[in-house]
């Protein structure tokens, strides 16, 4: 309400009025003798025009006189003149002026309650003292360290020891070690009525109902504070059963309790009175009206969940940086180590799967660790080398790895060589090489191993032809053979006759043949020949009758070869009497073999 | 959830305990009563359509060893008062205990239950005096612990009293 309307209704206002009042006013009493008519009706006249400024005059002097209301006036102005008073600049005065008796007002508050001023100042009393409690306790942590610096338990030895490895206080370690805890449980309760209003559990605790613990917990408050005499804000602060802790802070109008697991740290204690002061700030006329309601107490779990800290040893165990370094550079030397040894192990094994790779008669597929042993996979020809004689003169260990053979059939050019070997089974004499593919077949071989050795060949896996040398052309084996057949025959003579025993003429026969077998040869090789019949005589007996002996000798064989079909035109027969004995004429059965006819072939070189 | 704070009064052995223990849910053993004095013990009524979680204290009741504990009864919202219809002292002692508890914590709600139905021919209450509370306005309900008569009505009934 603004000044200026209430002044116009000051009773001072009415004071004008007031003075020029007394002389108009007529004498009129209730109790006065009644007045003539026209009296009477200027009375009444009167009474109509002056009757309400007298009833408001009448009004205000009630006012003036009677203190209640002028209490009243002076009440409803009083919170507009001590603003007014402070806008003119004149606070000081007025605050020395109210100071003794504020003074005395909060004195006599104290006195009569000082639960009233304890819940008033209590939201902004908490931090202040919390602040100096902070400082009184830094230093006695000094003083607590002395202490500890004295005790040489083996706890003490290996905090003190922890503590000089990571360059921490001995205190701080200490302290360290202490906090182990988990806050459990968190119960906001209403200290009229022990009711809960609000709960805040860690995950995975078994929690009974709030309501009974709340009411049983204040239940036990009432009944300590009852059977000591305590005074209120004086209740429990600390119930420790086990290794379970009940802190429990108390405000004006709720009580915080936190059922602890383990050893807490004393900040916990100080946040807990946080909480407290911030939910009795926020909701102040809530709790004050508590009835039971819980509603309008929404965000108040939010709040407690603050209090439901944890903290577990392996978080508080700290390690310097020499030793958190120290196990690192181990850790990395011995991962280095063994990836090393790894390496080289690996190394090993790749050197000899290159080893035999290069071998004839191997493929490798692949090679690798499975479940850390090394595993070669591949193909090997069986008439390979054996792969154990590498891995023995090699540096691996066998027992670290395994070898997966498959056969096949190796195109390299000395393993076709072996497989030709061992499937052709030649005479010791030939000699195989093995081009490409191409089986090269020299030095000597008869002529029945030759004879089907092109198409045999070409059976072995990896041949695709066959080359023999010129000596072993089976024609020219066949001449060779017929040749030296015919070359050894000899055709014996009575003493001087040409004429051809029976036995003799019979031989003859086998001879035809194999001149034709020769001659058949000869074709195949383009080889012109001729057949030399040479006759022979002992030296008995006059030498121009021994030659013409011998031509008759050899003209006689030569015409019995004609008769048997074998071509006059290769044919030569020649005497050659005694110059060309067969043997030396010793004996009698030596002498019998220089009266014969030999054979010689003639074939020049084409 | 709306909560309300109840008591149970009544002197010793009325039969306080065994009224409730078949109907709420508890977690503390009756040894509380006789050390701590109370016992808490938790009621869920439905009155209206509407879920009141009764958290009820269950007081000692005084006896040559052991005093009531009037804090116990503040912030209470309203009580069970328990007599013995078959000890007539027991409901003198009950017209007392509500005459302390308005002087200790003002004219609250409360229900009156005459405990021990089941006796009924073993009463040695005097009618008269039940009527005349009633008169006063005084709710009041028989019950039995033994057949579980009159228990849930009482709470009931003093719910309905406490939304007023």
């Amino acid at each position: 309400m603004g000044s200026a309307p209430r002044h116009s209704r000051d009773p001072l206002e009415f004071r004008p009025k007031m003075a020029e009042a007394p002389p108009t006013r007529p004498a009129s009493a209730p109790d006065e003798p009644p007045l003539e008519p026209d009296a009477q009706a200027y009375l009444e006249l009167r009474q109509l025009i002056l009757a309400p400024e007298q009833e408001a005059l009448e009004r205000l002097h009630q006012r003036v006189d009677d203190p209640a209301s002028r209490t009243e006036d002076v009440g409803s102005v009083v919170a507009e003149a001590i603003q007014l008073r402070r806008k003119q600049g004149g606070d000081e005065a007025l605050s020395v002026a109210l100071a003794p008796t504020i003074e005395t007002a909060l004195r006599e508050s104290v006195r009569k309650d000082p639960a009233t001023l304890a819940d008033a100042l209590f939201p902004v009393m908490g931090p202040a003292i919390r602040r100096s409690i902070l400082e009184t306790l830094r230093s006695f942590l000094e003083s607590f360290n002395h202490i500890l610096d004295q005790s040489l338990s083996v706890k003490g030895l290996k905090w003190r020891l922890e503590a000089l490895r990571t360059g921490r206080s001995f205190t701080e370690v200490a302290l360290l070690h202490s906090l182990v805890f988990r806050v459990e449980q968190v119960f906001l309760i209403h200290r009229k009525t022990g009711l809960p209003i609000g709960h805040a559990v860690a995950s995975a605790v078994a929690m009974q109902d709030p309501a009974l613990v709340s009411g049983m917990l204040s239940a036990i408050q009432d009944f300590v504070r009852d059977s000591f005499h305590t005074s209120q804000g004086q209740g429990i602060n600390r119930m420790n059963v086990g290794d379970l802790d009940v802190w429990i802070e108390e405000g004006p109008y709720a009580i915080l309790a936190c059922v602890i697991r383990g050893i807490a740290p004393r900040d916990l204690r100080d946040r807990m009175a946080e909480v407290l002061e911030d939910v009795h700030r926020e909701y102040s006329a809530q709790l004050d009206e508590f009835d039971g309601d819980t509603a309008t107490f929404v965000k108040v779990n939010g709040e407690l969940s603050r209090c439901l800290e944890h903290r577990y040893k392996e978080e508080v165990k700290t390690k310097s940086f020499a030793f958190v370094y120290g196990t690192a550079a181990l850790g990395f030397l011995l991962i280095a180590g063994w990836l090393g040894w790894r390496s080289t192990q690996y190394n090993r094994w790749d050197r000899l799967v290159n080893t035999l790779r290069e071998q004839p008669g191997f493929v490798i597929t692949s090679f690798g660790r499975e479940h850390s042993r090394f595993v070669v996979r591949g193909m090997r020809d069986p008439l390979a080398a054996d792969p154990a004689q590498f891995i023995k003169s090699s540096d691996v260990n066998p027992a670290d790895g395994e070898f997966h053979w498959s056969g096949y059939y190796a195109l390299d050019d000395g393993i076709v060589e072996q497989r030709a070997r061992s499937i052709l089974s030649p005479p010791a004499t030939a000699v195989f090489t093995v081009k490409s593919g191409v089986l090269c077949v020299s030095g000597a071989a008869s002529a029945n191993w030759v004879k089907d050795i092109q198409s045999r060949a070409l059976l072995v896996p990896g041949i695709h032809s066959v080359e023999l040398s010129p000596e072993l052309n089976p024609g020219r084996l066949a001449f060779n053979q017929a040749k030296s057949q015919i070359e050894g025959g000899v055709v014996k003579f009575p003493v001087a006759s040409a004429a051809l025993s029976p036995a003799e003429s019979l031989s003859l026969r086998k001879l035809a043949e194999n001149i034709r077998s020769l001659l058949l040869a000869a074709d195949s090789l383009h080889q012109s020949t001729t057949l030399e019949v040479l006759g022979h005589t002992d030296s008995t007996g006059a030498e121009a009758v021994n030659l013409d002996l011998s031509q008759r000798r050899a003209d006689r064989v030569s015409w019995a070869l004609g008769q048997l079909g074998v071509p006059e035109r290769i044919l030569r027969a020649r005497g050659v009497g005694t110059t060309n004995p067969l043997r030396t004429e010793d004996n009698e059965e030596n002498r019998q073999f220089n009266r014969s006819a030999t054979f010689r072939v003639i074939a020049p070189v084409p | 959830m709306l909560q309300k704070k109840i008591c149970m009064l009544g002197s010793f052995a009325v039969g306080k305990t065994s009224l409730v223990r078949r109907f709420v849910e508890s977690i503390y053993s009756e040894v509380y009563q006789t050390t701590v004095g109370v016992k808490i013990d938790k009621k869920n009524v439905k009155v209206d359509e509407k879920e009141i979680s009764l958290v009820l204290w269950d007081i000692y009741g005084e006896d040559d060893y052991q005093k009531m504990r009037w804090t116990y009864l503040r912030g209470a919202s309203g009580y069970l008062l328990v007599a013995d219809g078959t000890r007539k002292t027991t409901l003198e002692k009950a017209v007392s205990l509500e005459q302390k508890v308005r002087e200790e914590v003002g004219a609250i709600p409360f229900v009156l239950v005459i405990n021990k139905s089941d006796l009924i021919r073993d009463w040695e209450l005097d009618p008269a005096l039940e009527s005349q509370l009633a008169a006063h306005g005084w709710g009041i309900l028989r019950s039995s612990a033994k057949t579980g008569e009159g228990v849930e009505e009482s709470f009931s009934l003093l719910t309905r009293k406490m939304l007023g």
